[in-house]
């Protein structure tokens, strides 16, 4: 993690696959590449600017538990309760977390047999409706690799497709 | 046919961006289906290429694969490491040659195209293990199955927009577009090439129907391994280009493959630890 000085300097903190970064620091932009059928999700605390960004890969820990023992990100069952932990621990109000996803990318699939994507945006909602917590903005599905990005100063998430050139706001204040 | 078939072939003796036929993998396969192999023959054969054996000895000595010692040649190489796992580096040097430049005309940049064709022999590889299967087979086939995306890359530079915009508009697949487009598709191309190289049927076919495994007479599950791999490469986010996940799912690969649906999260995270392990032969650069 950078220190939280630099002021000026725009640090760009990637997420790598089935990683979670959580930070306080203005000058980080926490960047998560080529999502696939994986998940992006955001959440930041607007007041605090505590914010973390998590790259998951799957919907359920139990098909392998070692494994999400020691990469709990991977999944989303041990990934997303281990990104609020972490912000927690740096002031992020849960009441006031704004949640974005972005990912979740489907190939053509009418069958079901091959639909990752979905089943893990499907775990997602799931989980964020136990505990009472609602997305503010997303893009998922289709059939796209998307990049996401949260600026920590400000809490604005962009997103960029594979194969355009142009990046897009998901969320800003 | 016969017309369309010397076309392509014709098409194919244009095209600048060919990479040089890489002759010593259907000789070094070869040789690995022996009962018995040849260390001193596979040694000869590397050898032949100065880059690819300086490649080979700083991989083996690379963190990867670290031991006490450092294997000052390539014998000693392939005493230490086996023939399998040299086998390997050559495939990953020799595709890395091939698939690391950017292809504009699929928009896709510098190393994307080398991540996930490793991506996709990996978990081939996994599978074809899983399964009792050739392993290394499975794996060579997952190096080359978008080959003919080099070959046609350069055609589609002024096109791309239109390939993209048809799979949009017509909910078409990627390689239902490139025919619509082109009259010819990648997956073709590139076993038409690999068959002009004199590589082994299997390759061909597995290569020839990546997209269409059913397709792939007597090849089936070989070249299902290199559909389910591409697939789980796409999930992970090894693709490149707009509309990168446009391709047909083909229940039928899972039954050809003896593989179950719900196996395929396993092989997900099983490439996912082979793939960073293997972050040496990824760099790859020779």
């Amino acid at each position: 993690m950078p220190s939280p000085s630099l002021s000026g300097f725009e640090h760009r903190v990637v997420v790598g696959m089935a990683e979670s970064v959580v930070s306080n620091n203005p000058s980080v932009t926490l960047a998560t590449y080529s999502l696939g059928s994986c998940l992006g999700i955001s959440i930041y605390d607007p007041v605090t600017h505590v914010g973390g960004l998590v790259h998951i890969m799957l919907p359920d820990s139990s098909i392998a538990p070692d494994k999400a023992r020691t990469q709990p990100a991977m999944f989303l069952d041990t990934g997303l309760p281990k990104l609020f932990r972490s912000a927690y621990e740096m002031r992020l109000d849960k009441q006031r977390a704004v949640i974005c996803v972005a990912g979740g990318a489907q190939i053509m699939d009418d069958k079901g047999f091959f639909n990752i994507g979905q089943r893990n945006r499907a775990a997602l909602d799931a989980l964020l409706q136990q505990h009472g917590l609602r997305i503010l903005a997303q893009d998922t599905g289709g059939m796209v690799n998307r990049t996401m990005y949260l600026k920590l100063a400000t809490g604005e998430v962009r997103l960029k497709v594979s194969g355009q050139t142009t990046e897009t706001v998901l969320w800003k204040l | 046919m016969e017309t369309i078939t010397h076309d392509l072939d014709a098409y194919i003796d244009k095209v600048s961006t060919l990479p040089p036929a890489p002759v010593i993998l259907p000789q070094l396969l070869h040789l690995l289906h022996k009962p018995e192999v040849d260390s001193g023959r596979v040694v000869e054969l590397i050898e032949c290429d100065p880059a690819l054996t300086a490649a080979v000895l700083r991989l083996c000595n690379s963190a990867f694969f670290a031991s006490a010692t450092t294997a000052s040649d390539l014998l000693e190489a392939v005493v230490r490491l086996g023939f399998d796992h040299v086998y390997q580096l050559v495939v990953a040097i020799v595709g890395a040659r091939a698939m690391r430049p950017a292809q504009k005309g699929y928009g896709i940049d510098e190393g994307e195209l080398w991540k996930h064709s490793v991506a996709t022999a990996l978990a081939a590889k996994c599978m074809a293990r899983s399964r009792g299967a050739d392993e290394s087979l499975a794996f060579t086939a997952g190096i080359l199955h978008d080959l003919g995306k080099i070959v046609l890359a350069q055609a589609l530079e002024q096109s791309y927009a239109k390939l993209v915009k048809e799979i949009q508009v017509n909910q078409s697949s990627l390689l239902e577009s490139e025919s619509a487009i082109l009259g010819v598709q990648h997956a073709e191309i590139g076993g038409r090439v690999l068959a002009r190289w004199n590589f082994p049927d299997s390759l061909v076919s597995a290569v020839w129907n990546h997209h269409t495994p059913a397709a792939a007479i007597g090849y089936e599950q070989l070249t299902s391994f290199v559909y389910l791999g591409n697939m789980v490469a796409h999930f992970m986010g090894f693709g490149y280009g707009h509309q990168a996940l446009a391709l047909r799912g083909r229940a039928e690969a899972l039954s050809l493959a003896e593989i179950e649906a719900q196996e395929l999260p396993h092989y997900m995270i099983e490439t996912f630890g082979l793939f960073n392990e293997m972050q040496a032969l990824i760099a790859a650069k020779d």
